[in-house]
């Protein structure tokens, strides 16, 4: 069953076709990778897909509702959540403020709550750091819950930018480049959290040039190329595909 | 949690408590001591008060929500003069306005918000420059045939209390003061909740806090409009105390005074706001003696403290978070 599906999705930047008439589907429980050459629009489509900009043209699906041109705020509601290709952590903020940032969509408790401090309020106040607490556990963090966020380690802030997603209860998580200045430590820790989430019932969606992580990680992918989807399939599949190969190598002028 | 850690901070707030108590006495203090200017400094204490309310208020929309607000007074106004009109036309005692006070800012606030609250910054703040030029004239031109033109509207009734009528200026003290705790206490658990994190978070990052799912256009609004309705609120403190209300009151230059005090204190910090409101309030009364000169020291002052400590006086201090079980034995139970 497909969790996500893109019909013709098209964005246009002034004259430049950024995403041209993308259409494919990502199916529930796999781990699917969107890999092409820089500027192949990868993250437009990420973008596209969690409503910071609006299709020209297109449908997006995402569990049965049309996704396609809603706030972002409303897509992740809906069970879309996301990572960012530059980290986009609150960095003044700890760790644990920034895991309740994502906690804040699953809350109920309204101003007049919160101004009264009603015991409902109070309850919540105290599951919902059980939860962040959670899910820094989850990514490995849960020690540095009060350092800032500013302050941690280029691959710590990575995955702790996972766990602020995670925290909105996703049914679809989407990473742009999620080992991205990463050491080769980092990213087998990384390969394996990628796993655990796979395991808990979260699709997951990811952009990334680690070509050996990408091989390793996802059971689908999907190819890119100035703005058009040029091949999916299966990871061993994708390798052979003279189409991917020509986009990522060039072809021959000799030949 | 050490043992000395915690009999620092229980002492801390016996000290806390003790410097309120040692505050709410001055009145009491300067009348023991005979001194025959005790009205005047408390007049001044009482002035100092209501520009911490207002200043609170305006914290939480440009403190903790980070938006650039220079329209103030004028909320406050709709506050003073609704308070006004329903007393002088319909006769309804002060406190019962209060209520209603607070409505109408906040109904003006949202009505404007609407179209503006999305605009970022400086643009901001130009068009909340506007607002508050809006307002003035509108009530200088005796809009409705309600608000008495440019002299304004006078003969406001003093608050009472269980038959107690508030006459002296140390009345007003503790009514004033008392108002300026419950705000404290108010926006304080504010702070502290989701719709202040969603604040916090907004400030700091809005892309950010948008794709995590906060609705930012909907939080700013409503910081904004709660932020208006307590503005309402020390409005009707204002109109009762003066017994009259006038445009002037509410110009351009009382924005600028609350939004120096917030910026100057520390911009989404209590603490520094109520700092901020004794400096910039009680300041150039205690320089009387330079006469004119004052302004230009008190004006010398901002300058000199916004090159050295920009982030203001007494900057917001991290969130504190006592872990629950099982966390608090795994990883520590406080935090700063």
């Amino acid at each position: 069953m497909r969790i996500l599906s893109l019909s013709n999705v098209t964005k246009t930047f002034g004259g430049l076709v950024a995403v041209g008439g993308v259409s494919c589907g990502v199916e529930r429980g796999s781990v699917v990778g969107l890999i092409g050459p820089n500027g192949a629009g990868k993250t437009t489509v990420f973008n596209l897909i969690t409503g910071s900009i609006k299709p020209d043209d297109g449908h997006i699906f995402f569990s049965g509702h049309s996704i396609s041109g809603l706030k972002p705020h409303k897509v992740v509601t809906l069970g879309v959540a996301r990572t960012f290709q530059t980290i986009r952590l609150f960095p003044k903020l700890s760790a644990l403020e920034n895991v309740l940032s994502g906690c804040h969509c699953r809350m109920r408790s309204g101003l007049i709550s919160s101004v009264l401090r009603l015991p409902s309020q109070r309850l919540e106040e105290k599951l919902v750091i059980d939860r962040a607490m959670s899910e820094l556990e989850f990514v490995g963090l849960a020690r540095l819950w009060r350092s800032s966020s500013g302050s941690l380690p280029y691959g710590d802030q990575r995955r702790l930018e996972i766990a602020r997603a995670l925290a909105t209860e996703p049914k679809l998580l989407i990473l742009d480049e999620p080992a991205g200045g990463m050491n080769e430590q980092e990213t087998i820790e990384l390969r394996k959290l990628v796993f655990n989430i796979r395991d808990r019932d979260i699709t997951v969606l990811l952009i990334e040039h680690d070509m050996s992580f990408v091989m390793h990680v996802c059971d689908q992918l999907l190819v890119m190329e100035n703005g058009l989807l040029i091949a999916q399939g299966e990871p061993q599949d994708i390798q052979k595909d003279p189409k991917v190969i020509e986009a990522y190598l060039g072809v021959d002028d000799d030949r | 949690m050490s043992a000395s850690n915690f009999q620092s901070s229980a002492l801390g707030k016996l000290l806390t408590y003790l410097s309120i108590l040692l505050f709410l006495s001055i009145p009491w203090l300067l009348s023991a001591l005979g001194l025959e200017s005790a009205p005047y400094w408390v007049d001044v204490l009482n002035n100092i008060g209501l520009y911490t309310m207002l200043a609170l208020s305006l914290n939480l929309i440009l403190g903790q929500a980070g938006m650039f607000h220079m329209g103030h007074a004028a909320f406050f106004a709709v506050g003073a003069y609704t308070t006004a009109i329903l007393n002088l036309n319909h006769g309804w005692s002060i406190m019962a306005t209060m209520p209603v006070a607070a409505l109408a800012a906040g109904f003006v606030a949202a009505v404007l918000a609407g179209p503006i609250i999305h605009l970022r910054g400086d643009y901001l703040l130009i068009v909340t420059i506007g607002i508050v030029e809006i307002v003035r004239i509108a009530l200088t031109n005796d809009i409705f045939g309600l608000t008495g033109g440019p002299s304004g509207l006078f003969g406001i009734a003093r608050p009472s209390f269980f038959g107690f009528k508030l006459t002296k200026p140390h009345h007003f003290f503790y009514f004033i003061w008392f108002m300026v705790i419950l705000s404290l206490i108010l926006f304080n658990w504010l702070e502290n909740s989701r719709f202040g994190r969603a604040l916090k978070f907004i400030k700091e990052d809005a892309v950010a806090a948008e794709n995590m799912g906060i609705n930012t256009t909907f939080y700013k609004f409503l910081a904004f409009v709660v932020g208006a309705a307590w503005a309402g609120v020390a409005g009707t403190v204002f109109a009762c105390r003066l017994r009259t209300v006038s445009p002037e009151s509410f110009n351009f230059g009382e924005s600028v005074v609350l939004f120096t005090i917030v910026i100057l204190g520390g911009s989404g910090s209590q603490k520094g706001v109520l700092l901020g409101s004794f400096l910039v309030m009680g300041l150039p009364q205690i320089l009387r003696d330079f006469q004119d000169k004052r302004f230009l020291i008190f004006g010398a002052a901002l300058v000199v403290m916004m090159i050295f400590r920009p982030q203001g006086l007494i900057p917001p201090k991290p969130a504190r978070f006592c872990l629950p079980e099982p966390w608090a034995e795994r990883y520590g139970s406080k935090g700063d």
